[in-house]
């Protein structure tokens, strides 16, 4: 473990007392309850209570545990780790959908989150159709996307399928439709869930100029992202997950060279 | 608990969030019915089949083998057979909507109720549709005139609607939790058709048993229906007011405990 290089977070950015952070996590917990009931029935009910098993089996499992993080607003910060460190669980609280076990989360600003790609669309549904709803999904009145509709579409820059139900779509076309929809929103913080490989070459490079610009304009980008390179070409700021606890935290080259050299 | 008590103080209240995501519930409901009937060369012809085969069934066999004597059977059966079927269908969808739409709900905060409001809407809209033909239909057939009574609607759509949302929503709440819900509902609603006036009409009842009968929401906006389209009168206000009453209630009883439980659908659904 290379704590040594560990940079505590407050010591990375004075903090600016007056700018309110995009985001802040004081103290954070989450832990998820897995009941053994919830996929039963009623029979197993009926038979555990007869034979006074208990009903509820409850296991508990942290995600995240005592978590400290601010992020201000115009930073760009990537989340790393392995698979179930916590970094998704990070986003979603960001979010609004997950709700913390203990602790304070504060956000300051639109949020957009990218979990999923294409979350909300319907197959039977066009390309175009399917934008509206995307959006609505989003937060976005009609008066919004009808500002942002031809920015979409040209980011997308598949014109000729908009009036195709979308289960002819391939799924790297479906997947730049959703992710042209979700950059184009402008919020003042983005999320983005591993999201950031679709598409062809051509459009992978239009998304991280799409984001290079967001950034440049003072939107507060995070990210969760397994390609390395992508990350340090976007990001400022690495934040290490291991086990739902935060293993380092400082500017993205340090941060990346102790975790390839870490384990995992 | 004090996460939760600052959290919910610095978020806005719920239907004000709700009133934010009315571009998604009008995309919704737009969705639901485009899906329905695109692609169909018949469209809303298949939604009306499946019920008049059923009416016709039913003025066959209680007009001419069991005698319930109503004049113009057919007409009052009419009357409160479709609602009966919005009623069933709109309580049905709760049983499925979260996980038919579980991707959305971990991927993004909204307002997940909207997808219950989504559902109850877009059947609104065919459902007055409906009830627009059999409105048509009773005035040239039945009434031979336009009753008065007719203005009345509005007021027993909504409550209709109060009431299908408010029992909607609870039923989709336990069905995130318990899958048993979708295999209890048919028999449930099996059951409440019997013990509703939907092909006899409510008088019928003895008397003794009536006060309990009333006990049923359903029953009472059945028989204002009834009253309103069939028998083409002004319904009896006690009924009207306590029946309205029940409905704002249950909405509200169903929305409380779809929000006891609304903040873990993300990690459950």
């Amino acid at each position: 473990m290379p704590s040594s290089a560990a940079t505590p977070a407050s010591s990375l950015k004075s903090p600016e007392p007056a700018a309110l952070p995009a985001v802040e996590f004081r103290d954070v917990s989450k832990r998820f309850y897995f009941y053994e009931h919830r996929t039963s029935s009623l029979r197993e009910w009926f038979i555990r209570r007869v034979l006074h098993r208990p009903i509820h089996v409850r296991h508990t499992a942290f995600s995240l545990r005592d978590i400290d993080l601010r992020v201000d607003a115009g930073e760009s910060v990537a989340l790393l780790g392995a698979n179930g460190s916590g970094k998704s669980t990070v986003l979603r609280l960001v979010a609004g959908i997950y709700h913390a076990s203990s602790g304070v989360v504060e956000t300051n600003g639109r949020i957009t989150a990218v979990i999923e790609l294409g979350a909300g669309f319907h197959p039977e549904l066009t390309g175009a159709e399917n934008v509206g709803l995307y959006a609505a999904v989003l937060g976005l009145t009609r008066k919004e996307l009808a500002e942002r509709y031809e920015e979409i579409v040209e980011f997308a820059a598949m014109e000729g399928f908009l009036d195709t139900p979308l289960k002819y779509y391939s799924s790297g076309m479906e997947a730049r439709l959703a992710f042209s929809v979700a950059v184009c929103l402008q919020p003042a913080i983005l999320l983005l869930d591993e999201v950031l490989a679709v598409g062809d070459r051509a459009f992978r490079h239009r998304c991280l100029e799409r984001l290079r610009m967001f950034h440049a304009r003072g939107g507060t980008l995070l990210l969760v992202s397994h390609e390395l390179e992508q990350v340090r070409e976007l990001c400022t700021r690495g934040v290490w997950l291991r086990d739902g606890q935060v293993v380092m935290d400082g500017d993205i080259e340090s941060v990346l060279t102790a975790y390839r050299a870490g384990p995992g | 608990m004090t996460a939760t008590l600052l959290k919910a103080s610095t978020r806005p209240p719920r239907l004000v969030r709700v009133w934010r995501y009315r571009e998604l519930l009008r995309g919704l409901v737009v969705r639901n019915l485009k899906v329905k009937y695109q692609r169909s060369l018949l469209g809303f012809v298949w939604t009306l089949v499946n019920p008049l085969l059923t009416v016709t069934i039913l003025v066959v066999v209680f007009s001419h083998v069991v005698r319930i004597q109503v004049p113009d059977y057919w007409a009052f059966l009419l009357s409160g057979y479709f609602v009966w079927n919005f009623m069933l269908q709109t309580l049905n969808t709760g049983t499925y909507i979260f996980t038919e739409h579980s991707r959305l709900i971990r991927s993004v905060a909204f307002p997940s109720e909207i997808l219950v409001f989504g559902a109850a809407g877009s059947r609104l809209i065919e459902f007055c549709a409906e009830i627009a033909l059999i409105l048509v239909a009773l005035t040239v057939m039945h009434h031979h005139h336009l009753p008065a009574s007719y203005a009345l609607l509005p007021v027993l759509i909504l409550i209709q609607l109060l009431l299908a949302i408010g029992l909607a929503l609870p039923i989709a709440t336990l069905s995130v939790f318990y899958h048993d819900v979708y295999h209890a509902l048919p028999i449930a609603l099996t059951t409440l058709f019997y013990l509703s006036p939907v092909f006899y009409p409510a008088r019928m009842v003895p008397e003794a048993a009536r006060p309990f009968y009333f006990l049923n929401p359903i029953a009472g906006l059945l028989t204002l229906y009834q009253d309103v389209v069939y028998a083409g009168r002004l319904p009896d206000p006690l009924l009207l007011f306590g029946t309205a009453s029940a409905a704002v209630v249950i909405c509200l009883v169903g929305y409380a405990i779809f929000r006891r439980y609304a903040g873990v659908f993300a990690e459950i659904a």
